[in-house]
């Protein structure tokens, strides 16, 4: 057994070169916030970013700048509103854009987990298609004649995915609610996984069944406790609703924005400083908020 | 009992009458926002037997407290189950969802849906979030509830996108041809309830104390009296109102 454990540093300049696409973990839990800062930290330009609904993390790749393609199904800041970098970029066309629904995006990692090349699909043949799908095209059932649209695999070069537990060969349990996060890492070539705990191997034969992804299948495993705030963990804290509310004031205001991503991203050096950051009150209510480890509900 | 429900905010409203139409379902696909409210305020009420699905892979879920994201800790939080979304988006293409509900920035006659771009798809006024599972959800829900609140600037003739597609003669025979859902049958504003025909949206009732021309005002399209008599909901639902009042 290899020990696949690493600095977030390390982990992201010997796994994502310029130009790469990586996909995103993250379906409003376990978004992996610190590992995919790096990405902006170390300035790995011309990134294709990828997932079906996707929130504020992307926004922030997006401002800053390292971002040439976004594959996605929804971008925004659920209830709060847009997502403002996006739409700017959209509209000065300093991004290109790639752009389908939440369940095409899933069948599309998992046509790519599965090794094959499409999945017919009953959607995406009514309706407005944006220019960029339109070479999408229909296929007719050898059995039955119906049409169904081809959905095309997307096979992401790495993942970046963030979970509760794994050990330190890389068996990630992970539990609570996953979306497309397990899709999109066993489609990928590449799994980077950032962790609440590192726990002993023994521990996890106690309950295999929450193993998610197999030690064989992960390149990097590091430990980053709080590393998916402001988006939350199952078992370990809540979600921080107020950093999103207030994300969409800041968000709106390029210089704002900037001095965020100064204090949150660049100036974050490690894991210690983040949670600096999110403060020993915030902290205390999220891990007594709903999901959180002292949440007696 | 007589309920007044000027008391009750327009969202309320939309959660009241859109809970009367929950009755019989057994599962029901929901986003996040009004169609959240309505299921929980109908599974609390006239529908408890309804299960509550969200596209995070949520199922039997009944937040407690506001929900800002179909994943948030308050929809895992008491869910009978905890699944993946393309287990619950294949259950949908499957027809074993019962019902959606579903809200968008545009609406126009024929029910199609916008939640992508205000203005053109390549140089936009508003470039918005996206289909997310909309798009999915009009194609492939055998019954489909649309919940609007009553803002003459969000229904207009044609959508400038059609995020999600509508209903109507002609787009119903494609449906067909596709073996698609029906797409869109009920429209439900603050204030009055339509119903899809071949020619588009028929106003087909009014909530109790409200005119024809306030059900109708500013809408765009040209609309007759309602076939049926006004609205009214079990006070049972009412009485649920309180519990979804996060």
């Amino acid at each position: 057994m290899i020990d696949k454990t690493s600095t977030v540093q390390d982990a992201i300049k010997n796994n994502v070169n310029a130009g790469d696409n990586v996909f995103i973990g993250g379906f409003g839990h376990l978004i992996p916030f610190y590992l995919s800062h790096e990405l902006i930290r170390q300035k790995i330009l011309d990134l294709t970013i990828c997932r079906s609904g996707a929130d504020i993390l992307f926004d922030q790749l997006i401002a800053s700048e390292i971002v040439k393609k976004v594959i996605f199904g929804y971008v925004g800041n659920p209830t709060v509103g847009l997502s403002h970098s996006f739409s700017r970029a959209y509209k000065k066309k300093s991004i290109e854009i790639e752009e389908w629904t939440n369940q095409s995006i899933i069948m599309r990692l998992h046509a790519a987990r599965m090794g094959i090349s499409f999945i017919p699909s009953k959607i995406l043949q009514i309706g407005d298609k944006p220019s960029n799908i339109g070479h999408l095209k229909q296929v007719t059932c050898p059995y039955t004649n119906h049409k169904f649209s081809a959905i095309p695999a997307l096979k992401p070069d790495t993942a970046l995915i963030h979970a509760q537990c794994a050990d330190k060969y890389g068996n990630i349990q992970m539990w609570g609610i996953d979306g497309d996060t397990i899709e999109g890492a066993l489609a990928s070539d590449k799994i980077i996984v950032s962790v609440e705990k590192i726990i002993s191997n023994s521990k996890i034969k106690e309950a295999p069944e929450k193993t998610v992804i197999p030690s064989h299948r992960v390149s990097n495993i590091i430990e980053l406790p709080w590393g998916a705030y402001p988006s939350y963990v199952s078992g370990f804290y809540s979600r921080d609703d107020d950093h999103y509310i207030e994300y969409d004031t800041t968000s709106r205001d390029e210089d704002k924005l900037s001095s965020y991503l100064k204090n949150w991203v660049h100036d974050a050096r490690n894991i210690q400083e983040y949670k600096k950051l999110i403060g020993s009150t915030k902290i205390k209510e999220l891990e007594e908020g709903l999901c959180g480890v002292k949440n007696e509900d | 009992m007589k309920i007044d429900y000027r008391e009750y905010s327009p969202n309320q409203r939309i959660a009241i009458i859109a809970a009367s139409e929950l009755v019989g379902y057994k599962s029901c696909f929901v986003g996040i926002g009004i169609p959240s409210d309505a299921a929980c305020l109908a599974k609390l009420s006239v529908e408890p037997k309804l299960n509550l699905i969200y596209e995070s892979g949520a199922v039997g879920a009944l937040p407690r407290s506001k929900s800002y994201s179909t994943a948030s800790p308050s929809i895992a939080h008491g869910a009978d189950m905890i699944t993946d979304s393309l287990s619950v988006f294949s259950d949908l293409q499957a027809g074993r969802i019962d019902v959606g509900l579903l809200s968008a920035a545009q609406i126009d006659k024929y029910g199609n849906l916008n939640s992508t771009v205000i203005g053109d798809y390549d140089d936009p006024k508003i470039r918005m979030v996206g289909s997310g599972g909309a798009h999915d959800i009009a194609c492939l829900i055998p019954n489909l509830i649309i919940l609007m609140p009553h803002d003459p600037r969000r229904f207009v003739d044609t959508v400038d996108f059609a995020t999600s597609p509508g209903s109507g003669r002609d787009i119903k025979k494609i449906r067909d041809q596709l073996n698609l859902a029906e797409g869109p049958s009920i429209l439900i504003t603050d204030k009055a309830k339509f119903i899809m025909s071949d020619e588009g949206w028929l106003l087909h009732s009014i909530l109790d104390n409200f005119t024809f021309a306030e059900a109708t005002e500013g809408l765009p399209w040209s609309l007759k009296s309602p076939i049926s008599g006004p609205i009214e909901t079990d006070p049972m639902i009412i009485s649920a109102l309180a519990q979804i009042n996060y």
